[in-house]
């Protein structure tokens, strides 16, 4: 059986879409099979962020429906072979699906794949209800703001009174300098008030824009960004590596850490 | 009285301004979750208002909170008044409380919808009607709640705790979350939501905290916004007077109690 996550976070626009697919695509680098599910009834974009938009045939809906087989809606990635897609439809809305109905989904995949990961609304409503059901754990994204955290608070506890205690934190969109500066939250500051466990903090990083335009994750570049590793880094967390944090201080901190690290790099 | 006498140690709360009246005061309602065990059994009662969708969070919250509080799996008497419940919501009750080592065992209701799917399971129930001696009874069941709630975790955004008597909270009360007491209100952790002591008049109801940075602090009918909190923070205890909602150290504020006990 695989391991079902739910990518969540509660406010808007933080990332979660994004983080899904960087995750699930390099978690399908790492070796390992991944089916992404979209959650998104009426606005799906998973298939937008992976390039795969004018490959849906078939939908969520379509399964359910007995239109068409689970495996015939599954959009395969052309260029990881481990990576399926399991699209939203575009023309419903999140009550054309029941909690029930995303749990067999979820368990019929999880017998082939080793990860479900689950995209979810953002939301507290139907949606997200529909997305964590099938859930034995939660990535929930947040940015440094203070309205994210407030989000991410309350769908912290919203999971655990779903009996998903397993839920770790993706700090997104972080700015060290701003950090430094004493104008955005700090990891701790966030830490302090959510305190679940911290599994990646990704820096604001423009590659985003380009690769969502694109439909090429940060994860699948030549040489990834610094966000690119991130989302890296956190799929081996999520395999059980332990990994170091990168540091981000330095990579885009002072001119003296900047020359420690290029003689740190020489040396 | 206490503010006269510590008068160097106390910090006017900023913008403490009253709002309300008696008659509002009185008018809020209280009724939340209650837990009640006597003799081997619990009694758990299901406040009428709240949608299923809204009460099912608080209920885990709940249960989660309090389960250091009994070693042994009890038998559970579930009051649920006017609520509607069907079959997969009793179910879902009885999942969540035998989680915590608690049996579902009796529904007592005064729907027939509710006593029919209560019997479907095999629970036993106890179906009331509705005359008036009813309003008596649900008053001395509300009375019979009056002990302090005890629980063990952090509150999150969007969690509301009411109850009618003290509530003692070992966790932190995150802003967006609310605790609404009768009595005092303890929160071991940082006191970041909304706390309104004394809710049902009770001018001598206090709120204690570890850090005080409290959205909106409500004793009685008055209502203060914190000041930012002291660095590094330390025991607060915020009380009434006639002039508004005043805070002061926990370590002054206790030694004025012993020399002259606040209203």
């Amino acid at each position: 059986m695989g391991r079902t996550i739910v990518i969540t976070s509660g406010k808007g626009g933080v990332g979660k879409t994004t983080a899904s697919a960087n995750i699930g695509v390099a978690l399908a680098k790492l070796g390992r099979s991944v089916v992404l599910i979209d959650a998104d009834f009426g606005l799906r974009n998973l298939d937008l962020l992976l390039g795969l938009e004018n490959r849906v045939v078939y939908t969520a809906i379509d399964v359910l429906t007995g239109q068409c087989r689970l495996d015939q809606a599954l959009v395969r990635d052309k260029r990881l072979n481990k990576l399926v897609l399991l699209p939203a439809a575009q023309n419903r809305n999140k009550d054309a699906i029941t909690p029930e109905q995303m749990r067999q989904l979820a368990s019929a995949l999880s017998k082939h794949y080793d990860y479900v990961l689950i995209d979810c609304p953002a939301g507290i409503e139907a949606g997200f209800r529909n997305a964590i059901a099938p859930a034995q754990e939660a990535l929930v994204v947040t940015t440094p703001e203070i309205a994210a955290v407030r989000d991410a608070d309350r769908v912290i506890g919203l999971l655990e009174a779903y009996r998903i205690r397993n839920s770790h934190l993706i700090l997104n969109r972080l700015r060290p300098a701003m950090v430094a500066a004493n104008d955005m939250m700090s990891v701790e500051d966030v830490q302090e008030i959510l305190s679940i466990p911290l599994i990646g903090i990704v820096p604001e990083d423009e590659k985003v824009i380009v690769s969502t335009n694109k439909g090429e994750p940060l994860v699948l570049a030549e040489s990834p960004s610094l966000a690119g590793r991130a989302f890296m880094n956190i799929a081996r967390r999520l395999e059980g590596e332990k990994v170091e944090f990168l540091d981000l201080e330095a990579a885009s901190g002072g001119l003296f850490s900047r020359i420690r690290r290029l003689f740190g790099a020489k040396g | 009285m206490s503010e006269a006498q510590t008068p160097s140690l106390e910090e006017s709360v900023t913008e403490s301004t009253e709002e309300g009246d008696e008659v509002e005061s009185a008018e809020i309602p209280i009724n939340g979750l209650v837990l009640e065990h006597c003799e081997g059994r619990c009694r758990f009662i299901l406040p009428a208002d709240l949608d299923w969708i809204d009460l099912w969070p608080q209920l885990q919250v709940y249960l989660a909170g309090q389960e250091h509080l009994w070693s042994e799996t009890l038998p559970v008497d579930c009051v649920c008044g006017q609520r509607l419940l069907d079959q997969s919501q009793l179910q879902q009750l009885a999942d969540a409380l035998s989680e915590h080592q608690l049996r579902l065992d009796k529904i007592i209701t005064e729907r027939r919808q509710t006593a029919i799917a209560a019997a479907t399971l095999g629970y036993s129930v106890q179906q009331r009607e509705l005359p008036p001696l009813l309003v008596k009874e649900a008053d001395r069941e509300a009375n019979a709640a009056a002990n302090p709630l005890y629980l063990k975790t952090t509150l999150r955004s969007g969690m509301e705790i009411r109850h009618e008597a003290s509530v003692v909270i070992v966790g932190d009360v995150n802003a967006g979350a609310s605790v609404i007491a009768a009595g005092d209100i303890i929160v071991w952790g940082r006191l970041r939501g909304v706390a309104h002591a004394g809710a049902k008049g009770n001018l001598g109801a206090r709120i204690m905290t570890l850090e005080m940075a409290a959205t909106q602090l409500r004793i009685a009918n008055f209502v203060a916004r914190t000041p930012d909190p002291p660095k590094p923070p330390y025991p607060e205890v915020a009380y009434a007077t006639p002039q508004g909602i005043q805070i002061a150290p926990a370590d002054a504020w206790a030694g004025s109690l012993a020399v002259s006990e606040a209203p």
